[in-house]
């Protein structure tokens, strides 16, 4: 109940501020960027793979959501908005840098992400850090920021299938390098 | 390159657990915000010389995607066996396609995402009111061209009811989906005081 009144006022407070930032308040802007620059660039980092290309992302994220805000739906999720963004950004950078690997489409299996013995978060993130840029990319959105594959597949432009094949390949490749079952 | 929280020695079971939000080296604001002056009035939206530049921009797109819609139809059906009847929809006194927006079960079937079908029914909700509050011409103007892409929306469902794995007939239908969306949009955000197509 506490927590659903503080979801309530906390989406008031973004409206407020996104209603501001449209009519061209940078203060206003500036105070969604101080909410949401941690999650953005956390994916963006995740993506790339690169402090400073994330920094860069990061940054052209919240220009481009400035840019766009006019378009942005209130009722919608502000986070989502700004990840799906830094997605196509951090897609876009990383193009440039070199080719993406393809890969057929096949059923994943329903996993939920436990790891049979507890790791260490760096052990983890250095793992997630070497798998390849297609299997990171599904993995990062749907297993840690908690997007259906339907919502991760439209964000990376792939189709469902390809996505759920590309976290059972994460997967697969996370229980070789911290040996350990991830299920 | 280096992991995320390096010297995180912190113990997770599920990958759930880990850091969602990581806060970037060192403040980016004064580099975004030393962009954000470079670009006047983008935020608002509103109506300034380059957005109705724009919006020209995204009608003419819209009639050449239609333009290619009409070619890809003419192709599906050249292609196919037995040429297909009437496809039209319902035509008004003056002779023109009437607008039917209503969702079909082929809808669903290629635009399956929830949030998808939520936005659009919003928009057809308030389609007439919006179409209502814009000057003449331009409602003229959006109601024929709503009324060409429903018509290239039901020749393209009925030729891939025939041929359903027909790519180029997937495709040009959802283009003609997105493009559906965009006009809907458009006219949702044009109707608003202080804008215009």
């Amino acid at each position: 109940m506490a927590d659903a009144q503080a979801e309530d006022t906390r989406i008031d407070w973004e409206g407020t501020l996104v209603q501001r930032a449209r009519a061209g308040d940078k203060r206003a802007f500036e105070r969604l960027y101080r909410e949401y620059a941690g999650r953005v660039y956390g994916l963006c980092l995740r993506m790339t793979r690169d402090p400073q290309m994330a920094e860069d992302c990061t940054q052209d994220t919240f220009i481009n959501a400035w840019r766009a805000l006019g378009k942005f739906e209130t009722r919608s999720s502000l986070a989502t908005w700004l990840h799906r963004i830094a997605v196509n950004v951090s897609l876009a950078k990383r193009r440039k840098s070199g080719p993406v690997e393809p890969l057929p489409e096949e059923e994943g299996a329903a996993t939920k992400w436990t790891l049979e013995t507890p790791i260490e978060v760096h052990e983890i993130e250095s793992a997630i850090g070497a798998l390849p840029d297609g299997a990171r990319d599904a993995l990062v959105l749907h297993a840690l920021y908690g997007y259906s594959h339907g919502e991760a597949a439209q964000m990376l432009g792939i189709a469902e299938g390809t996505c759920k094949a590309q976290l059972h390949r994460a997967r697969n490749l996370l229980r070789e390098r911290l040996g350990v079952e991830v299920s | 390159m280096t992991s995320p929280p390096d010297n995180d020695a912190r113990k997770v079971t599920s990958l759930r657990e880990l850091p969602q939000s990581l806060e970037p080296p060192h403040d980016l604001w004064p580099r975004i915000e030393a962009q954000l002056t470079d670009i006047p009035d983008a935020a608002a939206g509103r109506a300034t010389p380059a957005r109705a530049g724009a919006m020209r921009a995204r009608w003419l797109a819209v009639a050449a995607m239609l333009a290619c819609v009409a070619t890809g139809v003419w192709i599906g059906r050249s292609f196919l066996p037995g040429a297909p009847g009437s496809t039209a929809g319902p035509v008004s006194a003056n002779n023109q396609v009437v607008p039917d927006l209503r969702t079909t079960a082929f809808d669903a079937a290629y635009v399956s995402d929830p949030r998808y079908a939520q936005q659009r029914a919003a928009l057809v909700r308030t389609l007439q009111a919006k179409l209502a509050a814009l000057p003449p011409p331009a409602r003229a103007k959006v109601e024929a061209s709503l009324a060409t892409i429903e018509k290239a929306k039901a020749d393209l469902e009925q030729a891939l009811g025939r041929d359903p794995s027909n790519a180029l007939l997937q495709e040009l239908l959802v283009n003609t989906y997105q493009d559906e969306m965009r006009v809907l949009s458009d006219v949702h955000e044009a109707s608003d005081p202080g804008r215009g197509i």
